[in-house]
Order: C-alpha cells, then sequence, then structure tokens
C-alpha cells in the first residue's frame, strides 16, 4: 500500500508538469491581458504600457516567461536562442549550479519549484499571500460542506432505499430532480432574497464576518479579536455560512443522494443480505454492517472525483456571497488578467484533483478488501 | 421488513412432539404489475426430528420460494402469505408470530444453506466475522469464544486450517470451499432444521458429490433434521428419506424416497423419471415431458399438468385433482391425479404399465416416428 501510494505520487509529476504547460498555453492564447485594463485610460501612453510589461517581464517571449515562472530559468541571465528560446546559460543559477535545484544549492528563489508563485499584478501583493489568506475561508466553507453533503446525501439515500416507493422515497426524489437543475447562482440570489431581504432579514446577505463588529477576517487586527471574543466570532461565521452553506451542497446532496439510494438498492437485493437475515440479525445489522458497507464502495469512487469540485467549484457561490475564499480570489484573478495569482490557483486546484484522486483509491482498497495495490 | 398481515389468522393445534416441522396449507403469492403469480399454492408437508425431506420440482415449481416462506424471508409486499396457512416449527406457529421473534429462531434453530456460495457471502467482510457474528448474537457468547466456535465449525465441514481462514475473504476461496463455509455458518449454532437450497447447483460435477456427502455426515452426526430443495433426482435418492414433488405451485407426489423413485403415481413424476437417460436407453431418443411449464397466469382450468399429460382425459379438464391416498400404499402416499379415484381406476392400470414400459425401453426408441 505504501508503496502504491509513493508510486502514484511519483507519477503524478509529470502529470502536474504537463498541466504547468496547458494552463500557462491557455492563459495566454486568451484575448487582452494585464495591460488590457489600461485601454480605457487615456492618460496612459504607449511608452508606460511598454515600460508596464518589461518591469513584469510580460516582453520576454513565452517561452522564457514559463520557464523563469517555473524556475527552471534564472531572471538575472537575459540570454535566448533564436529570440525565443532560453539558452542553456539561463538554467545555471547564481551559485554555478541548475537554477531549478533548492535554493541553498542553486541560490535561486525564483519560480514555482522554490515555492514562489510570483506577485499579483494587479495588487502587487505575494500570490502566496494572497492564497494562504484566500485558503482559510474557502477551507471552512469546503470542509463544513463536505460533512453536511455527505451525512445528509447518505441518510436521505439509505433511508429512502430501505423504503422504497414511500412518501419519503417519492419526496426525496421531486428533491432530487428540482435541486440538480436548480442553477447555483439563482438559488443563491433567491436565499439572499428571501433570508435577508426586507421580509425576513434574519440572516446576512454576505460576507465571512459582521465587519461593524469585527475587524476583516484574516487580518492581524481579526485574530486578537477573535482570541477575545471567541464564541462570538464562532457564532458570527456560523451564521454566515448557512446561506453559502446550502446553496452550496443542495447540488451535491441532490445528485448523490440518489447514487447513494440505487447503490443501496442494488446492495440490499444481493444474496449475502438474504444470508444475513437467514443468519437472524437484526434488521439494523443487515442494513448498515451488511448493504451499507458494499453500497458505499461505488459512493466512494464518486465522493473522490467531486471532491476537488468543492474547492474549485464554490466559485460561484463565493461570489454571490461575497466569501473571501478561492473561488472569489478566482474571479478577481480572471477579471483583472492576474496571471500569476490564476496560475497559482490552477495550479492547487490540479493538485488537489491528483491527490482527491489517489485518496479515492486508498479509501476504496481501505473498504474493499477484494482490491489490492 | 414489515408486517402486513391484519388479523391473526386462528391457529390449529401444534402437531405431535416428534413433528419437528408441519407445513399446513401454504400460500405464497407474488403481487406483480401483471397480476397475481400464485408460487405457492397450498402446499402442506411434515418433516419429524432428524428426517430429511426432499422437495423436488422444476425451475418454477414454487420449491425455492417454499423455503424462503418458511425461513420468511420474502419481502412483504410484493409477497403476500395466505391468512390460513400455517408452518409449524418446534411446537410453534412461525408464519404468523412477530418477525422479532422470528429473528431468534432464523439462524440458531432453523438455518439455511443457499444456492449460489458466490454471491451468497459478503464479499467485504472475514469469514471469521461472518460466522462469528451469529454465533454471538444467538449464543450470548464472548467474541473469543465466537472465533473458537468459528474455527471448530469450519474444522467440522473440512476445511484445511481453520485458524488461517477466519482471517480470509469470501473471494480468495474456491467455489467448494465457500459453499463449506456457508454449511459452517449454518451449522454454527447446531441447528435443529437445516435447509439447503439447491446447495450443490452452482458447483462442479466432482465437489458436488463432496457437499453432499458431507451434508449427509453432519446431519447423521449432529441429528438434525434436512430439507433439500433440488431439482437433481439423483440427489433425491441418494440423500433423503421423503419425497415431495412440486409442480406449478403445488405438491403433485409424496412419499418415501424409495416408493416415489421406484414406483410414480403422478404423471408428472413418471415423465420426470421417463426422461432420466440411463444405460438401457442408449441409442434410443431422450425422452421428454411435452409441452413447456404453464405461465403463472394462464393456469390450466383443473389438473394444471393436463395440458402436458400422456394419460389425461375429458376429467383432467374440468375438475381439479385433490392430492388422493395411493391405493395400496401407507398413509404418507398421496398423489395429485384423477387415475388415483374411483373415476381413474380402469385407467390407472394401463397407465402405469405404459410408464414401466416407457422405464425400460425408453418411450423415444418406440415412438420414434423416423
Amino acid at each position: 500500500m505504501i508503496k502504491y501510494i509513493v508510486r502514484r505520487t511519483i507519477q503524478a509529476i509529470p502529470v502536474l508538469f504537463g498541466i504547468t504547460i496547458v494552463v500557462y498555453g491557455i492563459l495566454l492564447a486568451a484575448p487582452g491581458g494585464p495591460t488590457a485594463k489600461f485601454a480605457q485610460n487615456p492618460r496612459i501612453t504607449q511608452e508606460m504600457k511598454e515600460d508596464f510589461k518589461r518591469a513584469w517581464g510580460l516582453d520576454q517571449p513565452v517561452p522564457v516567461q514559463y520557464c523563469r515562472w517555473m524556475g527552471f530559468c534564472s531572471k538575472e541571465v537575459d540570454a535566448k536562442i533564436l529570440g525565443v528560446l532560453p539558452a542553456p546559460a539561463a538554467f545555471i543559477g547564481p551559485k554555478g549550479w541548475p537554477n531549478l535545484l533548492p535554493t541553498p544549492l542553486s541560490g535561486a528563489s525564483n519560480g514555482v519549484l522554490h515555492g514562489d508563485f510570483g506577485f499579483s499584478i494587479s495588487t502587487g501583493e505575494l500570490v502566496n499571500k494572497a492564497i494562504s489568506r484566500a485558503a482559510l475561508p474557502t477551507l471552512i466553507l469546503a470542509s463544513s460542506a463536505l460533512v453536511v453533503w455527505l451525512v445528509v446525501a447518505i441518510l436521505i439515500g439509505v433511508y429512502a432505499a430501505i423504503h422504497r416507493y414511500s412518501l419519503f422515497d417519492q419526496a426525496a426524489t421531486v428533491f432530487a430532480y428540482v435541486g440538480y437543475a436548480m442553477p447555483t447562482f439563482w438559488l443563491g440570489i433567491m436565499l439572499i432574497f428571501l433570508f435577508s431581504g426586507p421580509g425576513l432579514n434574519i440572516l446576512p446577505a454576505g460576507g465571512m464576518t459582521e465587519t461593524r463588529v469585527s475587524p476583516p477576517f484574516g487580518s492581524d487586527d481579526y485574530w486578537v479579536y477573535f482570541g477575545a471574543n471567541t464564541v462570538a466570532a464562532i457564532l458570527d461565521i456560523g451564521k454566515h455560512l448557512i446561506l453559502p452553506l446550502f446553496t452550496l451542497v443542495v447540488v451535491s446532496i441532490a445528485g448523490d443522494s440518489r447514487f447513494v439510494r440505487a447503490s443501496m438498492l442494488e446492495a440490499l437485493g444481493q444474496d449475502y443480505v438474504r444470508t444475513a437475515k437467514a443468519k437472524g440479525l437484526p434488521a439494523r445489522t443487515v442494513t448498515f454492517k451488511h448493504a451499507l458497507r458494499n453500497a458505499m464502495l461505488p459512493v466512494v469512487t464518486n465522493i473522490g472525483l467531486e471532491l476537488p469540485l468543492l474547492f474549485t467549484g464554490a466559485i460561484v457561490t463565493e461570489t454571490i456571497f461575497s466569501w473571501p475564499g478561492m473561488g472569489r480570489l478566482t474571479i478577481q484573478a480572471i477579471n483583472s488578467f492576474d496571471y500569476p495569482v490564476l496560475m497559482g490557483i490552477l495550479l492547487i486546484a490540479a493538485t488537489l484533483t491528483v491527490f482527491a484522486n489517489l485518496l479515492a483509491d486508498v479509501a476504496y482498497a481501505v473498504v474493499d478488501p477484494r482490491i489490492t495495490y | 421488513m414489515t408486517e402486513t398481515l391484519s388479523a391473526p389468522a386462528p391457529l390449529g393445534s401444534p402437531p405431535a412432539h416428534e413433528v419437528l416441522l408441519d407445513v399446513r396449507d401454504m400460500k405464497t403469492h407474488f403481487k406483480v404489475l401483471d397480476g397475481i403469480v400464485p408460487a405457492v399454492d397450498g402446499v402442506s408437508f411434515s418433516l419429524g426430528r432428524g428426517q430429511t425431506l426432499g422437495i423436488v420440482g422444476e425451475s418454477g415449481s414454487g420449491k425455492s420460494v417454499t423455503a424462503l416462506t418458511i425461513m420468511r424471508l420474502l419481502d412483504i409486499p410484493p409477497a403476500v402469505i395466505g391468512a390460513e396457512s400455517e408452518v409449524w416449527f418446534d411446537g410453534r406457529e412461525i408464519l404468523h408470530m412477530p418477525l422479532d421473534s422470528m429473528r431468534r429462531i432464523r439462524g440458531k434453530d432453523m438455518a439455511m444453506i443457499f444456492q449460489e456460495p458466490l454471491t451468497s457471502l459478503n464479499p467485504v467482510l472475514s469469514i471469521g466475522e461472518q460466522i462469528g457474528e451469529q454465533v454471538r448474537l444467538h449464543l450470548k457468547v464472548s467474541r473469543h469464544e465466537a472465533r473458537d466456535r468459528s474455527i471448530e465449525s469450519l474444522r467440522s465441514v473440512g476445511i484445511p486450517s481453520p485458524e488461517a481462514r477466519i482471517k480470509q475473504f469470501p473471494h480468495e476461496m474456491s467455489g467448494g470451499m465457500r459453499q463449506r463455509v456457508m454449511i459452517a455458518m449454518a451449522l454454527s449454532c447446531e441447528p435443529k432444521l437445516l435447509i439447503a437450497d439447491e446447495p450443490t447447483t452452482a458447483l462442479d460435477v466432482t465437489i458436488q458429490a463432496q457437499i453432499l456427502e458431507l451434508l449427509k455426515v453432519i446431519q447423521q452426526r449432529t441429528g438434525s433434521a434436512l430439507l433439500l430443495i433440488t431439482h437433481d433426482l439423483g440427489v433425491v435418492a441418494e440423500m433423503v428419506d421423503h419425497v415431495v414433488v412440486m409442480y406449478a405451485g403445488q405438491v403433485v407426489e409424496q412419499g418415501t424416497a424409495n416408493e416415489v423413485m421406484l414406483e410414480p403415481k403422478a404423471p408428472y413424476t413418471m415423465g420426470l423419471l421417463e426422461s432420466i437417460p440411463t444405460a438401457e436407453k442408449r441409442g434410443g431418443r431422450l425422452s421428454v415431458i411435452k409441452g413447456v411449464v404453464p405461465s403463472p397466469f394462464h393456469l390450466p382450468p383443473a389438473c394444471r399438468f393436463e395440458p402436458r399429460c400422456p394419460y389425461a382425459w375429458d376429467l383432467c379438464h374440468e375438475v381439479a385433482p385433490e392430492l388422493y391416498p395411493v391405493v395400496g400404499s401407507g398413509s404418507g402416499r398421496r398423489a395429485r391425479c384423477h387415475l388415483h379415484q374411483a373415476a381413474g381406476e380402469s385407467r390407472r392400470v394401463a397407465a402405469l404399465e405404459l410408464h414401466a414400459d416407457a422405464m425400460r425401453v425408453g418411450r423415444g426408441l418406440k415412438e420414434d416416428p423416423a
């Protein structure tokens, strides 16, 4: 098993490397660019735009840009072959060793390989910092969504399967179709309209904290405030979490409760369930020990595939509810052609996808003894 | 899993003590979209303590449903159990008792072995866990003791190195081994009745003989009663004391194994026995029962075997035959055929002669038009 995990991790390296090339290429092929935001500003001359590009290294040929961003090439060396490709000299770091080696050896600290994602073009902030600031809110939203999603989907699915064609099952079916068909953006706005509008006004319409009471989430001041009023701060976040959480999980619950139901029905019809009944086991043991464990096998795979969606798929939800997470950061980066931030987010999302798949495969082997790696 | 029986039917009196299982007028129907399937339609038989009984019949004759009804393993609905049906087991009526009480009997006093050892074991639980959970539940013993009992049970069915086997999963075993595990599981709580539903159908011929031999040895050693369900007449001759032959949800003949196999009285049983290829019939055409099993939605109006019966006459089309006692035999010997009542007296001798003839040379050889 350990060997398998190590092998899969090593296999992930070329995959992720390929992803960086593809994503970089697609981003640069998109129309516009970091200078597009100056187009409507008459006071910015062509010369100023060129200076801006040169300062960010955007004047370099694409292979050179990519090479530097990855950390294969040194930023200081300007040598090129055919005017497009980086020259061999560019691959050597300040200490005379290849630039891609770890900082103590090569003396280089630029590029993804050295953990440096560069600076945000629109704010000048370090990409690492922008992402780590947005990661915690997303983690809070995604992990709570994951728990609610799995628990509710499995409960609905199992109960509907045991009581097939009952009123509950019919209601769950209707909910699943409606929920699955509901566009997230529309649902989010309707929820705001219902619960935060002038009528009820019982839940906040957006944000993560009550900004009139506490400092902005993530700032140093906030953590001081959090330490002093822990309970109130957690309750405050919880209150802000309800609507985005609901919006986020409805589609997943709708889809997966159907999936669990189908899987459970199949398991309940199996011969080993009849054997379990014939052994005189109580209904609860038959359902949960014998049927559910088998029913969860396909569900585990499905969950593994859906897991990354939670981190990237929160884009719409986070934007609607002004949740200061990765999704909103992604939208902001796209709108301002902030390539360094966007590349950082996409690379993290790709890594999560690769490892979520690995996690699903490992979990599969844990629950199913027939599978060995 | 749910009880839908409205009012408990007035029960008859329990059978004598030496009768372990007494099935009375069992009716199990299935409500399906196209109508009602009378899978078991008024079946009665009884089985003494420590005795063996075989239920024989082709696919769809209702023999498996009979076993599942006794075990109360059918989902209600779609299954509907007749309110007047009764099953007495060990002095108690079990067909209408609360399911909770039935659960305490299932797996402990009454155990079942299924046809498919490949799918009847849970693929994600170890052998030890699957046997052990049953032992822990019924005998209220510790985990450790349950483990010892599981090992003992596996050893008793001839599984080598059972200490290692209990850690294994079903997929790590062969079909024959899995069926042994099923038998070990069924025997783990020393049941009074063992129901085996086609226990060898899914196995290799060589393994079949081993499993049957094992069942026989175990049955004799533990003294439990055995209800063996099969379509294999050879197995019946080998294994059981008494036989019940089923056709289209009804008992058509019953008697001791020797009586039924050597002197069948119902035309259906005669046809079954005639269709067995033997060395004497070599070179002849295989004899078959003509026609097909009737659809459960369109059963013949009177005798259900009448459209396929070579001895049928007008009466068979008009009046449904009862299970008549066979003339000149013991009380347990019965056949569902008009040949065995006064109106069929004259035809009976001719029919039995025809059958004897067919058994000697094979009817196919004689009637072959080519």
